[in-house]
């Protein structure tokens, strides 16, 4: 994993006034990012402390009701408690966008450096093979990837790993073929190291940087996608406690006039995938700047 | 001729991949569990008659020769006949595909206009608070789902202003246009329908701004950095040096070096704007191509699938196409 926060770069180097004010806002945007992220992954982690509701738990007495101190955030239209749902649903959304993603840069990273590596015929059919997924718009291809596995959060997982997978595959063979011509990955092969060795020991880890910084972007976009899917209701099954689901199941209260249902869940997606853009964003720039150095 | 020829060589090049899309599409709906003509059927139906019907769909057929007759199919422009409704794609497609199309372009085109203002405003003042403020706005646009997006937005403009009208169909009751295109704002702009128009324009609204806020916010990040690059460029120096300042330097050294990026631009969100527009579909209850594909992969009705998804991989080629021959016209440096 990339260390997160400020790290002492650029500082030999006299600085010009933007460049310092950049970095510091460089900064500010990891820590912000990396801040929001823990308070929804704590938030989700000790839910069973936060919540005197279970998730799933139904108080018959209590359909659709308006925030009170029983129900911190209300109900929904099954006399479940909002406010538990929300917590408990951050598990949901933050495991399978993180974990997708993970899946994804493994798989993905493994088919572009083999393929960037050896080059040939191999390269030229993968290329092919992932220009014609990427034709497909990536949600129209998970709608139909979550169709054919059916719903549940092992196979939502699956279907936001199987779609991000071309672009990683993609990125990894760009870098990889800059890589491979280098003369210290030359040295490695002229020395008698096979060919596997040295993609995994010398090829690979130096082809990571720019997945490192794209990883970030795409949980949030993961996050989106996997919401998104069960607001459709292809995604994780009623009654799981998950933000899009929440937001689909809502969406008669929000119509007449209850808010308290589908709101919080929309605005913990935000506060969640802004925290991984801030997180992206900083990486980003912090990146540049030790190029530009 | 230059042009004709570099057009030629791309839709040469779009083919194989066009074919890629519609083998794979044609045996990912038919690896899709459940079976087409049992989501069709009532209960009573006999076994016998499933075969019937199973032979009248020409599914019983091996699955090379369904594909051949679905791909000489497609160069006619016959995709088959939806099992759900018993109606030929074709038709259905017709009605379908222009209202997301307005949709989509219309959210894409007022994103670009912002993106561009904004972004140039941002790279003009680099690390000021304006552009921090622009630049955390994009971040938390890009942050919203669509769908939650398009219900506060029912919420403020339809029940809380009552500005626009609510969230179902397209136009109001009574006014529909003679339809041609089957979009109806442009159907009334042809006839010269001004009540249709004025109605239809209501109704596209919400969920034009419902696109554009997103894909504004993911364009203003690429327009500020193209700017930025511009304005760190010598040619930029240069013409300060040369004492250009104000409007003409902002216009002519600015402006048109970013807008010559937007195309390109343009074209990849646009992918993603076909991608999702099922989402801000389904919340308006927008009867477009999202939701017909959605219902056909529901329902496993092979030939709407199979239709829907070809012509968003198509649109989206095409789009690519255009988006890359307006780059060559507005780039000077780019050679056909």
């Amino acid at each position: 994993m990339v260390s997160v926060g400020p790290v002492g770069v650029n500082r030999r180097l006299p600085r010009s006034q933007p460049q310092r004010a950049s970095r510091g806002f460089g900064a500010v945007m990891i820590w912000t990012g990396a801040g929001l992220v823990a308070i929804v992954l704590l938030a989700s982690l000790f839910a069973p402390l936060l919540t005197t509701w279970g998730p799933v738990e139904i108080d018959s007495t209590a359909i659709r009701q308006a925030p009170s101190a029983v129900h911190w955030l209300g109900t929904d239209a099954n006399g479940m408690d909002v406010f538990s749902r929300l917590l408990y649903a951050g598990r949901v959304d933050l495991g399978v966008a993180v974990v997708s993603v993970a899946i994804a840069v493994v798989i993905g990273s493994v088919i572009g450096a083999v393929s960037g590596y050896v080059g040939g015929a191999l390269d030229a059919v993968v290329m092919r093979l992932l220009e014609i997924l990427q034709a497909f718009p990536t949600f129209i291809l998970a709608l139909a990837v979550a169709a054919l596995l059916g719903p549940g959060i092992v196979n939502l997982t699956i279907v936001v790993a199987i779609v991000s997978i071309p672009s990683y595959a993609r990125l990894v063979r760009a870098e990889v073929r800059t890589v491979r011509e280098l003369a210290y990955v030359d040295a490695a092969r002229t020395s008698g190291l096979a060919g596997a060795r040295v993609l995994l020991r010398h090829v690979i880890p130096n082809s990571l940087t720019p997945v490192r910084i794209v990883a970030p972007l795409n949980v949030g976009w993961a996050m989106l996608a996997l919401a998104g899917l069960s607001f459709l209701g292809l995604g994780v099954p009623v009654p799981q406690p998950e933000w899009g689901a929440m937001i689909s199941q809502g969406t008669s209260d929000i119509v007449a006039g209850r808010l308290w249902t589908s709101v919080p869940p929309g605005l913990a997606l935000v506060v969640c995938v802004l925290g991984f853009s801030l997180l992206g964003e900083g990486l980003q720039e912090r990146e540049t700047r030790r190029r530009t150095r | 001729m230059r042009l004709a020829r570099y057009i030629a060589l791309r839709i040469a090049l779009v083919v194989p991949v066009l074919l890629g899309v519609i083998v794979l599409t044609f045996l990912l709906v038919r690896v899709l569990p459940g079976d087409p003509v049992q989501a069709f059927v009532g209960p009573n139906t006999t076994a016998d008659d499933v075969e019937a019907i199973r032979q009248r769909l020409g599914l019983d057929a091996p699955l090379w020769q369904q594909f051949l007759d679905y791909l000489g199919g497609i160069f006619v422009g016959d995709f088959g006949t939806s099992i759900q409704t018993g109606v030929p794609v074709s038709t259905e497609l017709a009605f379908r595909l222009a209202p997301t199309l307005e949709l989509v372009f219309l959210g894409v085109g007022v994103a670009v206009i912002a993106a561009i203002v904004f972004g140039i405003i941002s790279a003009l003042r680099v690390n000021s608070p304006i552009d921090h403020v622009s630049r955390v706005t994009s971040l938390v646009g890009t942050a919203m789902p669509e769908f939650w997006l398009g219900l506060i937005l029912i919420v403020i403009g339809y029940q809380q202003l009552g500005w626009f009208p609510g969230p179902s169909g397209r136009i109001g009751r009574g006014l529909s246009p003679t339809p041609i295109t089957g979009a109806e704002a442009v159907d009334a702009l042809l006839t010269a329908n001004w009540p249709a128009l004025g109605s239809a324009l209501l109704y596209l609204v919400l969920p034009v701004l419902t696109i554009a806020v997103g894909v504004t916010a993911s364009l203003l990040r690429s327009v500020r950095s193209a700017a930025i690059d511009i304005r760190a460029a010598a040619p930029w120096s240069t013409a300060q040096a040369h004492g250009i300042s104000g409007r003409p330097l902002v216009t002519g050294y600015l402006l048109r070096g970013t807008v010559s990026r937007i195309p390109t631009l343009a074209a990849l969100v646009l992918g993603n704007v076909l991608g999702g527009v099922v989402l801000v579909e389904y919340v308006f209850s927008w009867q477009g191509m999202g939701q017909w594909l959605l219902r056909g992969l529901l329902y496993r009705d092979y030939p709407v699938v199979q239709a829907g998804v070809v012509i968003i991989a198509l649109v989206y080629a095409v789009a690519y196409l255009v988006a890359d021959v307006i780059h060559a016209a507005l780039d000077p440096r780019v050679r056909l």
